[in-house]
């Protein structure tokens, strides 16, 4: 196995590790807060457990999944080694040592601060200090998705970076964006404030700080389900992409519009005022852009495949698409979901409409459907494609990876749809348990238990899934092709791509100007003005 | 291909998109900045320029509503106000805190353990409880008649030197022997509180690493008869310092038996 393979293997391994461990404890939650008595529950349990389970699938899982990812489309869409790969395995282990601290601090009861950690309340510094070691292991990989991009540059000049390869370096260029603002928070405010070298802090300005990485890192979760769709899916379909410069435009756009925007997790607080919160606002919006250019790509690359197969007509073409395969019907279950969230989406970033839903289930419903739906799903669907590639085999038969799939599907709208409608009626987010015989939540229950019923499904699916990957390990798998197509080629392959296609310069100066434009004066402003400020809360130690 | 000929078809990918995203831009700051509150403003009676600079965040206030005025008189429940000096300090045990608090050996007790368990212990109590008290003893929000006279005794330095040398002394002992067999619905209050009478669980803020109001007291290692009096006392609106009648609402709630298991509980409890 080369070094990037096995790379990938550890990386995504401790993803869906902290995957499972996670869906226990999701599953858990749930328990807690419906009307049936769940096992071990206290306040102190319930928030240790979303901490837990928060961190786990928020920063753990996608960490690991995106890095992991990008070492392998780095190796196998470049067609050369891995530069540094000594590098890699530091910041895969300086992950594994900031997961293992923030765990212990959790699990001893010293971190119950959830994974948004916000301010006032303070958790032990080792719970952040871990945060920040899986962070600077990102960087690395940062640094050496960039460093493998200038180098097939300069051997190949004139070659168009392959997609999947432009669309990994746009993570990994806006991830060093988006870690900048939690990354000043934690280290001038929270870390010095945890270890009790300051008394107050400046909330305002740390969550100032933390909407700045707070939306750009959901298109960092986000951006291999989009490498997936745009690469993989199409040639798992049989057909072509419809339009390289689409895929390149939309990933572009996600750098640029991922940043300036995060105001929107902002709207209710005082701090900020109206006109900065609508500039982000209507940047917000424009997040529709490469979300429709997708959806036109997509359908239009998955129509060439249905064709070729043999679909007629206006929707003949779905038909005819190879649905038994795991990653075309990932991909159709993700759009499905995507709608979905998609609508909850505009709701919550419009400012009327946000004031209502804000805090409440639905906003936890909604990410749960858009990023443990759609993009979770597509995680699964890149796990099946590649773990043949990783370990030289295979099951014999998909029908475990389809009935994973549908299992996940449908637990995660079971679970969803019920979640929002508890929202609009008011049920608290971030809540360990509910007064049911008051007759204003009584009529919350039955719902509650249709959201738990699907979680239990969803814990199955979860399961199952690592069932599935522990398949590709088994002796009695069979032997996979050595090197199967996974991307897909364009209909009209690139091959003049203007720079500004093929790089990251001009768009990390207008990113520059927008964030400038956008947080220049909301963090100044804290500066400026003798903002007051609150009194450290540590919730660690004797109460 | 050429880099000449490269450079040719990027030109226009760089003009366009600067332009096109510059454009947005103006856009934006154009209706955010300008438009909106000045049609807003202009509702609310506001001129232009005040309805700007408070879109800006330059001025206090929203651009859309006049600053709402209120006639309504604060009633404070207590007087003090934290500071991160106070608390500061609230963590440094003195040799002044040491001298101020020989006047409290006769009803607390030596090293802060009170001989008369209707006193309560003040050792290893959190220097900001203790602190609160003593600043509501004096300034009339806790009303007891011997602690008010001596807290009206103390100056404000006092209290926090007291505070802060009976917050480092250590707790007392518990004897594992006396520790009782605790009812399971009491147990069940104290880490679970009952949701169908609206109670949280007390140790949702007094307990080990709880995200309570800072204020709250410890109450493991305190004297059973002084913490049912407090219950019987939050109860019966006797006692009402706590701030938003965090402890008042809990109290109501209590039947006789569980305020007497409760503080038997918390006054035997090895747990923390
Ligand atoms: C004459 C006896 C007596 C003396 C002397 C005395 N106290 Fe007290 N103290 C009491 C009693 C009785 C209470 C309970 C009052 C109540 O029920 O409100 C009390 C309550 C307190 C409390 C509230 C404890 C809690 O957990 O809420 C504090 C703090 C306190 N005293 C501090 C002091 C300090 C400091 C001194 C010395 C400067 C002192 N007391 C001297 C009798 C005394
Ligand atoms: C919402 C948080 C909260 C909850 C829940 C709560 N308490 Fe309290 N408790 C406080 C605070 C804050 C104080 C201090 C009040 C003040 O400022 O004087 C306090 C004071 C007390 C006192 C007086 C202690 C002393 O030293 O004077 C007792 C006794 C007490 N609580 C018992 C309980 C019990 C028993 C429960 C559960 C049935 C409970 N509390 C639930 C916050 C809480
Ligand atoms: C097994 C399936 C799952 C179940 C049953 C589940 C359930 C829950 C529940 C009940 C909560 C607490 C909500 C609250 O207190 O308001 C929660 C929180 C959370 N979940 Fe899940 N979840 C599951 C899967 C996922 C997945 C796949 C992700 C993302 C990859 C995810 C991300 C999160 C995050 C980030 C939080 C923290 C929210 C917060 O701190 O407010 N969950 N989940
Ligand atoms: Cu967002």
């Amino acid at each position: 196995m080369t070094h990037a393979r096995r790379l990938t293997l550890a990386h995504l391994w401790v993803a869906f590790a902290a995957f499972a461990i996670a869906a226990v404890l999701g599953v858990w939650q749930m328990w807690a807060r419906s009307p049936l008595p769940a096992p071990y529950l206290t306040a102190q349990a319930y928030f240790t457990s979303v901490t837990a389970h928060g961190v786990s699938m928020a920063y753990v899982l996608t960490t690991f999944m995106v890095m992991g990812f990008g070492y392998y489309v780095a190796e196998t869409t470049l067609g050369r080694p891995l530069p540094y790969p000594r590098l890699a395995w530091l910041g895969f282990a300086l992950g594994i040592l900031g997961t293992l601290m923030a765990a212990a601090t959790i699990f001893a009861g010293n971190a119950t601060v959830l994974f948004t950690f916000y301010p006032p309340l303070t958790a032990s510094p080792f719970f952040y200090i871990g945060l920040v070691l899986v962070v600077v292991g990102s960087w690395i990989w940062c640094g050496l998705m960039i460093v493998a991009m200038l180098d097939f540059k300069r051997v190949n000049p004139g070659t168009p970076v392959p997609l999947a390869m432009f669309a990994t370096v746009a993570n990994a260029v806006m991830w060093l964006w988006t870690t900048v603002g939690v990354a000043a928070e934690l280290l001038f405010q929270v870390i010095p404030a945890a270890f009790g070298w300051n008394e107050a802090i400046d909330v305002g300005l740390s969550r100032t700080l933390f909407s700045w990485t707070l939306h750009a890192i959901v298109y960092f979760w986000l951006i291999p389900a989009y490498i997936a769709f745009y690469t993989m899916a199409p040639q798992a379909a049989g057909g072509r992409l419809y339009s390289d410069t689409m895929g390149r435009l939309t990933f572009i756009l996600f750098l640029i519009y991922s940043l300036p925007v995060g105001m929107h997790h902002l709207f209710m607080d005082p701090q900020q005022s109206s006109a900065f919160k609508f500039l982000q606002m209507s940047f917000t919006a424009l997040v529709a852009a490469p979300t429709l250019l997708t959806v036109f790509t997509i359908s239009a690359s998955m129509e060439i495949a249905g064709r070729l197969r043999g679909g007629k007509g206006y929707f003949g073409w779905i038909a005819a698409l190879p649905w038994d395969r795991p990653m075309v019907l990932a991909t159709g279950m993700a759009f499905f979901m995507l709608w979905f969230g998609g609508g909850g989406g505009l709701i919550n970033m419009s400012f009327g409409m946000n004031a209502m839903v804000h805090n409440t289930s639905w906003v936890t419903a909604h990410f749960h459907l858009i990023f443990g739906g759609t993009v979770v799903i597509m995680y699964f669907a890149i796990a099946y494609a590649i773990w043949p590639t990783l370990t030289g085999r295979q099951p014999a038969s998909l029908r475990h990876q389809r009935l994973q799939l549908w299992l996940w599907f449908i637990g995660m709208m079971v679970m969803t749809l019920p979640w929002h409608y508890l929202g609009l009626q008011g049920q608290w987010r971030r809540v360990a348990t509910f007064n049911y015989a008051d007759p204003v939540i009584a009529g919350w229950g039955p719902w509650v238990i249709v959201s738990f019923a699907g979680g239990i499904i969803l814990l199955a699916s979860a399961l199952l899934f690592v069932w599935n990957l522990l398949e590709f390990h088994r002796d009695r798998a069979v032997v996979a092709p050595e090197h199967p197509p996974i991307y897909a080629l364009a209909v009209h392959p690139p091959n003049r791509v203007p720079a500004a296609l093929n790089g990251f310069a001009l768009w990390n100066v207008l990113v520059l100007v927008l964030m400038i434009a956008a947080y220049g004066y909301p963090i100044a402003q804290f500066f400026i003005i003798d903002a007051p400020e609150a009194i450290v809360h540590r919730v660690t130690g004797g109460g | 291909m050429k880099p000449a000929e490269l450079r040719e078809i990027d030109r226009p990918w760089r003009i366009w998109a600067s332009i096109i995203i510059v454009s947005i831009l103006a856009f934006s700051v154009v209706f955010g900045f300008l438009i909106l509150p000045i049609v807003q403003g202009r509702a609310a009676g506001l001129d232009a320029f005040t309805a700007i600079c408070r879109a800006v965040g330059i001025l206090p206030g929203s651009p859309a509503v006049r600053q709402p005025t209120s006639e309504a008189k604060a009633q404070p429940t207590t007087q003090v106000a934290w500071s991160t000096d106070l608390i500061r300090s609230l963590g440094q045990s003195t040799p002044a805190g040491a001298e101020v608090a020989q006047a409290c050996v006769a009803c607390h007790g030596e090293r802060g353990i009170a001989a008369d368990p209707q006193n309560p212990n003040l050792a290893g109590q959190s220097g900001v409880a203790i602190y609160k008290q003593l600043h509501d003893y004096k300034s009339g929000s806790r009303v007891h008649e011997v602690m008010n006279g001596i807290a009206q005794g103390l100056d404000g330095r006092q209290i926090i030197d007291v505070a802060a040398h009976f917050a480092a002394s250590p707790r007392r002992d518990l004897d594992p022997t006396t520790a009782e067999v605790v009812d399971e619905d009491i147990v069940r209050l104290v880490e679970r509180g009952d949701p169908a009478r609206g109670l949280p669980a007390c140790n949702s803020c007094h307990g080990f690493n709880a995200g309570g109001p800072m204020e709250t007291p410890t109450l493991s290692h305190q004297n059973r008869e002084y913490l049912a009096r407090q219950l019987h006392a939050f109860r019966s609106d006797g006692r009402r310092n706590d701030i938003y009648t965090r402890m008042r609402s809990v109290a109501a709630k209590l039947t006789d038996r569980e305020i007497d298991k409760l503080a038997n509980f918390y006054a035997t409890t090895l747990s923390y």
